[in-house]
């Protein structure tokens, strides 16, 4: 567990995805209208403006592509200090094509990251309540 | 719907000091640049009916400004934006006189950029990060709050596609740099950059070095737009707008999951469409350089080279001086200072009116030239003007 790390910020808009998160559950926002999937979540969905919307769980076995990638050599946020090199990753999930996912690829060398990656989700404890997606190299 | 080309222009330009720390308010800041620019232009603040500014609370406001230039204009407006906020401003100032409602604006943007607040982060409230940025609670936790880290997400894609390396994003910065020589007001004046230094100098974030990086600074700068029918009795050289277009396109600012467009791309044609140029025409540019890469995606979308060739654009050496796009020839802001981008409006009007005329900074016989604003894949402004 790692207090100093920003906690997600629950709110009206996202919180079935967290509360999914903390249970250790993909949940994604899903428009009735136009069926896509509308990721980060809002209010209404961000492709079509539909305020018909459901959340449709994945499910706890998530793989997935590295799509793009960074690696920070310098914390740009408070709490990352001790993460250096950090990888932030855009993770195209294998089942979902369309829908990408940004995290970090944790135990990850600078030397074995690379675009087409495979990865799957697995959740790191930030608190005894709350769990944050992150990906591995599988 | 009428053609605004060539019928506004811009007549007088200018800033304040820039620094590291200012040690002053971007209240004083803006009103230095405020009085260069009306210096320049020959007119006097009274003059000035309109007043306008973009920031990220980090300025003073429209109203302050004109409060101690002792004036009391019809209309004043401050936005919140960075990167092509000065083309959106501009726009606006043009609909404004065209309706009547005012006949001279003065736009700016007064930041402590560097010992303020600092827009490469640093310093920040996470949770308030997480409210500030639409689905920030999707980036923060994860570590992402810089710009550097959200474009470079972009630029590790795009250069995988394209074939793009990271010599190519050096090319950028020692032209840029080598401009940086020939403009002591220049933050890196001095201090050239070679490729070699480029290459050795270690990642700050994959795949951007610290010199990929623009330079933060505090400074103000200030434009002076009115009609081209008021510009030709004026005292000062006008710079007539061909063509202002902006446009945003992606659905989020800071959360990504289409990496294959930018709004640039749909700027791009219609900018040229109004202007009635093409890229083959323009002579000078200034490309928005947050970071070395966000210029390298710009000359794709603005068909100054095709995709896949950008690199070999600029190894060729096309962004220097005598090259066929002499591009951010007072260095830019990886390496003269950082206004979100107003800096760099600054320096083609001043190429375009042939200001440096006599001296190695003057792009020869440069008529026309664009200017370019990014505030991200999702937001971009352009515009093209001429002599
Ligand atoms: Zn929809």
């Amino acid at each position: 567990m790692d207090n100093q790390k920003p906690i997600p910020v629950k709110t009206q808009d996202n919180s079935p995805y967290w509360d999914g998160a903390d249970r250790h559950e993909l949940i994604l926002q899903k428009c009735n209208s136009c069926q896509e999937y509308s990721h980060p979540p809002g209010p209404s969905c961000a492709k079509c403006g539909g305020t018909e919307l459901s959340w449709e769980s994945q499910g706890s076995e998530i793989s997935g592509k590295v799509y793009s990638y960074i690696i920070s050599y310098r914390p740009f946020l408070p709490g990352f200090q001790d993460d250096l090199p950090l990888i932030i990753a855009i993770v195209e999930i294998d089942k979902l094509p369309n829908v990408r996912l940004i995290g970090n690829v944790l135990q990850c060398s600078t030397d074995d990251i690379r675009i087409g990656l495979p990865v799957k989700m697995i959740w790191k404890e930030l608190t005894e309540e709350r769990s944050l997606p992150q990906w591995i190299q599988v | 719907m009428v053609s605004i080309k060539d019928r506004y222009a811009i007549v007088g330009v200018g800033e304040s000091e820039r620094s590291k720390n200012s040690g002053t308010t971007p209240l004083h800041m803006a009103l230095d640049a405020a009085r260069a620019a009306l210096n320049d232009a020959g007119l006097e603040a009274k003059d000035i009916d309109g007043f306008m500014s973009y920031s990220e609370h980090d300025s003073c406001s429209s109203h302050q400004l004109a409060t101690y230039l002792g004036v009391r204009p019809k209309y004043v407006k401050d936005i919140m934006g960075g990167g092509s906020s000065t083309e959106m401003l501009i726009a606006d100032a043009v609909g404004l006189i065209e309706t009547g409602q005012v006949n001279t604006v003065l736009i700016y943007r007064s930041m402590n950029g560097r010992s303020g607040v600092r827009m490469g982060g640093g310093g920040w409230d996470v949770n308030m990060l997480q409210n500030a940025f639409e689905g920030g609670s999707f980036i923060i936790p994860y570590g992402a709050g810089s710009p550097s880290q959200w474009f470079g997400l972009f630029a590790t894609r795009h250069m995988h596609e394209t074939g793009l390396t990271q010599e190519h994003l050096g090319h950028v910065c020692t032209s840029f740099y080598e401009h940086a020589q020939r403009n002591p007001k220049a933050y890196f004046y001095g201090k050239p950059l070679t490729m070699e230094e480029y290459k050795k100098t270690p990642y700050l974030s994959f795949p951007f070095n610290k010199h990929d990086f623009c330079m933060e600074s505090d400074e103000a700068n200030a434009i002076i737009v009115t009609s081209a029918e008021r510009a030709k009795n004026g005292k000062s050289k006008p710079v007539y707008i061909m063509g202002i277009s902006a446009r945003q396109c992606v659905s989020h600012a800071h959360y990504w999951n289409n990496l294959d467009e930018v709004a640039a791309d749909y700027v791009a044609p219609e900018v040229y469409k109004m202007a009635g140029v093409g890229p083959e025409d323009i002579h000078v540019a200034s490309i928005y350089d947050c970071y070395s890469w966000v210029v390298l995606r710009q000359l794709e979308a603005y068909g100054f080279a095709p995709r896949g060739e950008v690199g070999n654009f600029v190894a060729e050496g096309n962004l220097r001086m005598g090259g066929k796009l002499p591009s951010n020839t007072a260095g830019g802001m990886l390496s003269e200072g950082y206004t979100h981008g107003m800096n760099n409006v600054l320096e083609i009007v001043r190429q375009v009116r042939h200001e440096y005329k006599g001296t190695d900074r003057q792009v020869e016989n440069c008529e026309i030239g664009i200017c370019t604003g990014w505030a991200g894949p999702d937001i971009a402004g352009a515009m093209i003007l001429r002599n």
